[in-house]
């Protein structure tokens, strides 16, 4: 019925989303570092490799000491975040993994997620 | 001897008179191949031979040429005819150039030759070298034993082979000799094998087997590190390696060390990395290097190397350089190699090699103007990987809690009372890496089915039925999958963010497949898994959002996982392994080129008896048993 209709939208609406957020998240990430903040909210909090780091200086901060990247990206995944947690803040939950070359080490593989509040376009991480 | 006999045109003895026209000599066609080449990259006009300066001028020293002269003739590698040996031997740059070549060439490309030089004759044509390749298309299924007496018994010239090898299915041995060659390609169709099939010779004019160009003996190579020594400055750790192959010390000793060659260049490195390791000059000029892929050990076994001098070499491109990148050098010489010529003008020249060479202040000779400022020192630190980020201790044990409680589920054979653990409207899928393999020989094979990823499906409806929604829908889906056993103390637990309503957090760890069919073979698996969760009754949570990831474990995770005996009484224990089981287990890994698990388990399975496990292993492999996960590390 509606309901389900609705949510199948919503569910390729957020497939859509995602996949234009991973390309701009990602080639910030290795060619304009210093944007890639602005798609952090103010609260926002990184967890990479078990290192917190919250708020916008601290992100910056991070951000700027992180090698140079080449990120590869090989899989990527979407939710539509419930809205039993998220209290109608329309959320999605983005999931991406490949490949990462930070300059002077080897590649790797990762495994990246993200929290996306669609507002303005910031995430909450 | 007059010059004329000279180390590059013995092959001219003949015509002695002509030895100072090297023009007139000619009749050589690789002669003026080189003389052209040469002249044209290196500027020189010193016909002949047209190489750099230096050399010809030690051409053309009596003192020179009486020591080649000798040597070649006494030199213990050529066992054949001075004739032929010394055509072989006339110069080497002709030499290696046929071994680029890959044949001696036959027919006349610059005039006639002199003579029967190579033989000429059916055998396919003249070879410089004045050595041929016999082959056997489908030799490999013969014995050696059979197959050479049954040509030596046929063909009308006695012969030895050299050099006996298989290649795929094809055989190949070497002869030195023309008519040997066409001897030997009249054989071709004569003899018939015991299917009945005739066995084919094709014969072709080759460079000489590998075996006599290269290697040096170990005496040779004790000169080698004398001569080396002596050429070594101590107060400037400098070593003067220029054209190292006329070095009089090993001239005289009929050592040939030719840098061109990458047993004779990886020979120097290593005397170079055992005994001087401090370097910090290192001259390589006038060697005719034209690849440096065995100086790449410089940059970690000399880290200390500053000035390099390559010039006068055959280098072709500077992306040759890259293979030395890592090195901190402040000066360079490239000049006088063929690299220099792909350059428009100085700027793109010095441009290039100071991409990569960033500190470099000196280039051929000349001082760099100063970098533009770029900073030379970028970050190549990542922050060092810490443990599991909780963010605060009540949140911690709420989650191992709930983890603890969900996998002892998940782990049962039974998951269908994780029906509590789920939301009405919760959400699950799972992604897998991408892969180009057969997905019934993968282990991943039970999830690649499911997997969703959003850079490989981009039909819609596909997109969303492979979405696991409602709770009787996820948990249905979760108890097709196959029995799992967690490594539940090996977990990383990250919190993503939290708030009244919300707590998300990350897990990641490794899973054991667990055989519930009695097949011995279990694969590990790494997953990582994000859920985001409600709170829940008391103190509990609730999930709404799960997406799980999983992959091939890699071998590190495979030996960190299971330390502990797993808590189950189900799964087996995990043997711990003597000291001498791991060294087994090391080298039969690294022979066998499976991964470690699988490893042990041919071990395991012989008693870890290394020889009766390779055997078994080889066996298997030969009848294409072994599936293609065992060696995914």
């Amino acid at each position: 019925t509606s309901v389900t209709v609705d949510f199948r939208t919503h569910v390729d609406q957020s497939c859509r989303y995602s996949e234009e957020f991973v390309n701009i998240y990602y080639d910030c990430m290795d060619k304009k570092r210093r944007n890639l903040t602005r798609l952090y909210l103010d609260k926002a909090t990184l967890v990479w490799n078990g290192n917190a780091v919250s708020g916008q200086d601290a992100l910056n901060e991070f951000f700027e000491s992180l090698p140079s990247s080449e990120f590869q990206l090989q899989t990527l995944d979407c939710q539509p975040v419930h809205e039993q947690a998220t209290q109608g803040q329309t959320t999605l939950l983005v999931v991406t993994g490949g490949t990462v070359k930070f300059e002077g080490n080897k590649q790797r593989f990762f495994n990246q997620n993200f929290l996306l509040t669609l507002q303005t376009e910031v995430q909450l991480i | 001897m007059a010059d004329g006999g000279n180390y590059y045109n013995e092959h001219d003895d003949r015509t002695a008179p002509q030895f100072r026209n090297r023009k007139g000599k000619g009749s050589n066609k690789g002669r003026s191949y080189d003389r052209s080449r040469r002249d044209r990259q290196r500027g020189s006009q010193s016909g002949g031979f047209g190489g750099p300066g230096p050399r010809s001028r030690l051409e053309d020293t009596d003192a020179d040429v009486t020591m080649s002269d000798s040597s070649q003739d006494n030199s213990s590698q050529h066992r054949f005819n001075p004739y032929e040996r010394s055509f072989r031997k006339g110069g080497d740059g002709r030499f290696e150039r046929d071994r680029r070549q890959g044949k001696g060439g036959g027919g006349g490309r610059g005039g006639g030759r002199g003579g029967d030089r190579g033989g000429g004759g059916n055998g396919g044509g003249r070879s410089r070298s004045g050595w041929f390749k016999v082959t056997i298309p489908h030799g490999r299924k013969y014995d050696k034993k059979w197959l050479l007496p049954a040509l030596q018994n046929i063909c009308s010239v006695p012969f030895t082979a050299v050099q006996f090898y298989v290649d795929q299915n094809r055989v190949h041995f070497y002869v030195d000799e023309s008519s040997v060659a066409t001897a030997l390609h009249k054989c071709t169709h004569k003899i018939t094998d015991t299917d009945g099939y005739k066995v084919e010779v094709h014969v072709n004019p080759s460079a000489p087997p590998s075996f006599l160009l290269a290697d040096l003996k170990p005496e040779h190579l004790e000169h080698l590190r004398q001569c080396m020594a002596k050429r070594f400055d101590g107060s400037q750790q400098a070593l003067d390696l220029n054209n190292i192959r006329t070095d009089p010390d090993l001239v005289s000793q009929n050592i040939e060390v030719v840098l061109n060659r990458k047993t004779n260049m990886e020979a120097v490195m290593k005397i170079i990395e055992e005994n001087i390791p401090e370097l910090t000059g290192l001259n390589l000029s006038n060697n005719r290097i034209h690849k440096l892929d065995e100086l790449t050990n410089l940059v970690t076994k000399a880290p200390n190397l500053k000035t390099l001098n390559l010039s006068h070499n055959e280098l072709k491109s500077d992306r040759e350089l890259e293979k030395v990148k890592g090195l901190k050098l402040v000066e360079l010489w490239l000049n006088r190699n063929p690299l220099c010529d792909l350059f428009k003008d100085q700027a793109s020249y010095i441009s290039a090699v100071r991409q990569k060479f960033p500190r470099l202040l000196k280039l051929d000779g000349h001082d760099l103007p100063a970098p533009i400022g770029f900073d030379v020192e970028t970050p190549t630190i990542i922050p060092p990987c810490k443990g599991s980020c909780f963010g605060s201790d009540e949140i911690k044990v709420l989650i191992l809690q709930f983890l603890t409680q969900y996998y002892s589920i998940y782990d049962s054979g039974d998951r269908q009372p994780l029906l509590d653990a789920y939301h009405d409207g919760a959400s699950l899928s799972l992604t897998t890496p991408y892969s180009t393999q057969n997905p019934s020989r993968s282990s991943l094979g039970e999830y690649h089915k499911d997997t969703r990823n959003l850079k490989r499906i981009k039909d819609s409806t596909v997109r969303f039925r492979l979405l696991k929604h409602t709770r009787l829908n996820v948990v249905a889906f979760l108890n097709e999958l196959p029995k799992t056993q967690h490594d539940i103390a090996s977990f990383n637990v990250d919190v993503n963010t939290f708030t009244n309503t919300l707590l998300s957090f990350t897990v990641s760890g490794v899973f054991k497949e667990v055989a519930v069919d009695g097949k011995s073979r279990e694969s590990t698996m790494a997953f990582s898994r994000v859920f985001v969760t409600v709170p829940a009754g008391n103190s509990g949570l609730c999930i709404v959002n799960d997406q799980l990831f999983i992959r091939m474990a890699t071998t590190e995770e495979i030996r960190r996982a299971f330390v502990a005996p797993a808590p189950t009484p189900s799964s087996s224990p995990v043997p711990t392994l003597t000291a001498p089981q791991q060294e087994m287990l090391t080298a039969f890994s690294q022979k066998s080129g499976m991964n470690l698990e699988w490893s042990q388990k041919c071990l395991l399975d012989n008693e870890w008896d290394f020889n009766k496990a390779a055997q078994v292993f080889t066996q298997l492999k030969t009848d294409g048993k072994i599936p293609e996960v065992a060696f995914t590390k």
